[in-house]
């Protein structure tokens, strides 16, 4: 590693994830969530009536609901209040639909995305980039080669006015209506920024295309909406990335995820999540499978104050195939409620679920899963495995897999482990000469092998790293 | 949504005054039916899981106005046991033992937990008292329950003093038949230190009937609560079998068994709540789901936070033998204590093709074969129950639903 990079091996959270930014907002919306914020938004951002028409549906939909707080043992959000919340500030940049080339943004931004080490992976180990600050995309670039073959891979405001057809058809209609759930609604009203992924049929994009997002003020929302459209036979992988710095108030992201995997096409959705610990991180993410189709999620999730997220799956297509896997560190006072849902609605479909959860310092962790199996998915099979490890007895491990079995020729199975850290693994690691720090490290390390290793290699050191910066000081 | 609604106007609290001085009941008793008659406005049906556009089951459906019928109540039972210890009928408990029913009559189970529950307190017309004095083994309890109304409500108390030691096989059936019928039974076990209970029960009412039935232990320091749960009747069961390991030391097991066919729905529960220091859970349910009937087992395994040194397991089988037949299962792990081993696993299945596929060409009819499978499939629960008598029954009871079949 040069050291220009050096600052990537920072320990300290707050240098290296946390730092503050002067706001620098060419618009900013009131806090809360009415009819005008919403006209507002659409309005700067020049778009289509149909937009606008469908964000005040969902906003309707939204003030409908009621929040989810029935759910067993689920995280307390009774001090999120959407009413102070501000959902949209678009940074005070030159160019609207995000610039190709990173001396051009403003310095703050600049400074930021190299803190967080953006440009560097995208020159060793990206087909693409798009980095999203506050409530817009500033930078957005792909490799030419991937142009060429047709990819897209643009800003999701740009794509409303690029590709009304494809967003219309698909944007928050069969995937993730906002019907779905409050937080989905709440998405569908004030969206913003995100990534719109169009590969055609038969591209293998061979490097993985990331976005990286960003929030800067305090108490913002950031609610960026991901579509990714994978025609028959292609293959992409889509990592994105997180971070906020810390603040006395609370910020919310709620992010909106669609992908649609065509006949034979495979997609890998990767997620290092770092928000800060005062952020609420209600996510809805949901991908449809179709015929001989292979959907991916690897998640990771070791920031925010409490995290709502079960990636979800339907297998729609006959032989296609789901894989979850998952990994949550919960540290002082935070929740993290995350896990997965599979729907098998077609024979001959198979999913694999695994989940490795870490508490301590007080932090909970809960696997929460569903999986269902249609009357008529003949010849279906799932996996489910979850362990989680214990570090102290302030903390708190569940695990809550719900199965749905409509279906007689099937083959489910649901394993689970919670068990404590082992002292005598520790005490063999210290009689090899390390120290209890290093030993506890090492055994953290080996638990989420199996996660780190679906991960590039960059990702997989990210992660890690993560990980060790939140065992720092808490241990010994 | 309360289930206050179904509170029937006929629902009166004379019922409830001629039911209790019926059975000469002291006045905390009828107060203790009278609280719970009027709580019924508030109170809520049991939990049962919702998932996304799913109820696993409803119990709104009941239609207890039709149902209920609280001064009619008409059964045969047999309440035997041996001399050592004492069986008795609620009356004479109430009679003999009005102590030990006001220290332990509702500490487990609160009357007021659920709506099923507090309807159950306020009408019980029948039930019986094991107490079994310290140092004392006492085996062969029987309790037999023949249900000829269509309502019958039943209470069962179990006190086992310091060192004692009982084997307890409750049997539930159906005597004169009726369209449809409803038999609630709540069940408290009072587990002493280093005491021991045995607590086998076979539910096998018409296939007419609903039946709701709560039970649940408290182990004492060393003491070990031992349940076996075997359902084959009902259209609809809603039942919970609970174990609160308060003291250090104790144990619980939990065997259950199942075979739902025609349009049963089994919605089972197990439970053990970890709170004293090395304690030790073990939970096995194995069933199995034919025709249009439907299983829903919920498992959890909650240790608290001082609950130093648990172990926990947890294993549910399920076989489905109809395509048409549903099974949910959610298992569930609440650790509070890292010092914990726990694990649990679930499985839903089909007869294993190969398995049938190897007997049938060993000249075994696939008829024959498929039920040597299902047989074999409740063995390793059936190796679970220490109670002979009850072994049998439930092997008898899934040979002959076997032999009805094609």
């Amino acid at each position: 590693m040069s050291s220009e990079q050096d600052h990537l091996k920072e320990t300290d959270t707050e240098a290296r994830f946390e730092f503050k930014k002067e706001q620098n907002a060419a618009v900013k919306s009131d806090k809360g969530l009415t009819e005008e914020v919403i006209r507002m938004i659409s309005e700067d951002k020049d778009e289509p009536d149909w937009m606008l028409e469908r964000r005040l549906r969902a906003l309707k939909q939204y003030q409908n609901m009621p929040m989810p707080t029935d759910w067993p043992g689920q995280p307390d959000l009774t001090e999120l209040d959407i009413e102070e919340i501000v959902p949209y500030i678009r940074p005070d940049v030159d160019k609207r639909e995000g610039v190709d080339d990173w001396t051009e943004l403003p310095d703050e931004i600049k400074d930021t995305f190299d803190k967080l080490g953006i440009p560097e992976a995208e020159k060793n180990a990206l087909s693409g980039v798009g980095a999203q600050y506050e409530s817009e995309v500033v930078y957005q670039n792909m490799q030419e080669q991937w142009e060429e073959k047709g990819v897209v891979f643009m800003n999701m405001d740009k794509a409303v006015q690029e590709h009304p057809e494809l967003v219309k058809e698909h944007f928050m209609t069969t995937c993730v209506p906002p019907s779905d759930n409050k937080f989905a609604a709440l998405h569908g009203a004030v969206w913003s920024g995100g990534s719109f992924v169009y590969v055609p049929e038969d591209v293998t994009v061979e490097m993985p295309v990331q976005a990286y997002f960003r929030m800067n003020s305090e108490g913002m929302g950031q609610f960026e909406h991901t579509l990714i459209i994978a025609e028959e036979g292609s293959e992409v992988h889509y990592i994105e990335g997180c971070s906020a710095p810390k603040y006395g108030t609370h910020n919310l992201h709620s992010g909106g995820v669609e992908v649609f995997v065509g006949e034979d096409a495979h997609v890998q959705y990767s997620t290092v999540q770092n928000w800060s610990k005062n952020t609420f991180n209600l996510n809805t993410k949901r991908a449809i499978c179709e015929e001989n189709g292979t959907m991916e999620w690897v998640s990771g999730s070791m920031g925010s104050k409490a995290t709502m997220l079960y990636p979800c799956t339907i297998l729609k297509g006959r032989g296609s195939t789901d894989t979850h896997i998952t990994i949550a560190f919960a540290g002082e006072d935070q929740d993290i409620d995350t896990g997965a849902k599979v729907y098998h609605n077609a024979p001959d479909t198979s999913s694999t679920i695994e989940s490795k959860s870490i508490a301590k310092d007080g932090g909970r962790t809960n696997y929460r899963g569903l999986v269902h199996i249609a009357d008529g998915a003949e010849n279906s099979s799932t996996a489910v495995e979850c362990d989680a490890l214990m570090f102290d007895n302030e903390s708190t491990s569940d695990t809550m897999p719900y199965m749905e079995i409509e279906e007689s020729k099937v083959d489910v199975a649901h394993e689970a482990t919670v068990g404590k850290i082992g002292d005598e693994d520790i005490f063999y690691l210290q009689s090899r000469g390390l120290d209890d720090d290093d030993a506890k490290k090492m055994i953290v390390a080996g638990f989420i092998e199996p996660i780190t290793e679906e991960l590039p290699i960059e990702y997989a050191v990210e992660l890690n790293r993560l990980i060790e910066l939140e065992m720092e000081g808490s241990l010994g | 949504m309360s289930a206050g609604t179904q509170v029937h106007a006929n629902l009166t609290e004379e019922q409830v005054r001629q039911i209790s001085g019926d059975l000469d009941e002291p006045d905390w008793l009828l107060e203790t039916r009278l609280e719970a008659l009027e709580a019924l406005e508030e109170l809520d049906m049991p939990d049962v899981i919702r998932t996304p556009g799913r109820d696993w089951t409803n119990l709104h459906e009941l239609d207890f106005e039709s149902l209920v019928d609280p001064l009619n109540a008409a059964e045969n039972k047999d309440q035997v046991g041996p001399d050592e210890a004492e069986v008795l009928p609620w009356s004479e408990a109430v009679a003999e033992h009005e102590e030990l029913l006001q220290e332990h009559f509702g500490s487990i189970v609160d009357p007021q937990e659920n709506y099923l529950t507090a309807l159950s307190t306020a009408l019980f017309s029948t039930g019986t008292v094991v107490y079994v004095p310290e140092g004392v083994d006492a085996e062969d309890v029987t309790i037999r329950t023949e249900q000829n109304s269509s309502s019958l409500f039943n209470y069962t108390l179990v006190v086992t003093e310091e060192s004692a030691s009982v084997t307890i096989m409750e049997r539930q059936s159906t005597g004169e038949e009726a369209e449809e019928q409803y038999y609630s039974g709540i069940v408290e076990v009072v587990a002493g230190e280093n005491s021991n209970v045995q607590y086998g029960s076979l539910q096998n009412l018409s296939e007419e009937a609903y039946n709701f039935a709560l039970k649940r232990g408290d182990a004492d320091t060393y003491a070990t609560i031992n349940w076996i749960e075997v359902n084959v009747g009902t259209q609809l069961t809603k039942s919970g079998v609970s174990t609160e390991l308060n003291g250090d030391s104790s144990e619980t097991q939990i065997v259950g068994a199942f075979y739902g066919h025609n349009d049963q729905h089994f919605d089972l529960d197990a439970k053990v709540w970890h709170r004293g220091e090395h304690t030790t859970a073990d939970l096995v349910t194995r069933g199995v789901t034919d025709d249009v009937a439907r299983s829903v087992y919920e498992g959890v395994q909650d240790v608290g936070r001082d609950a130093w040194d648990t172990s926990s397991y947890q294993r549910e089988n399920t076989l489905m033998l109809s395509d048409e037949s549903e099974a949910d299962a959610s298992p569930k792990l609440i650790i509070n204590n890292h010092d914990t081993e726990a694990s649990h696993s679930a499985t839903v299945g089909q007869i294993d093709q190969e398995d049938l596929l190897y007997m049938t060409s060993r000249g075994i009819s696939p008829r024959d074969a498929r039920n040597m499978l299902v047989e074999g499939f409740f063995v390793p629960v059936l190796d679970e129950i220490a109670v002979d008598e009850l072994r049998e029954d439930l092997e008898d009871l899934v040979a002959a639903r076997l032999r009805k079949r094609d």
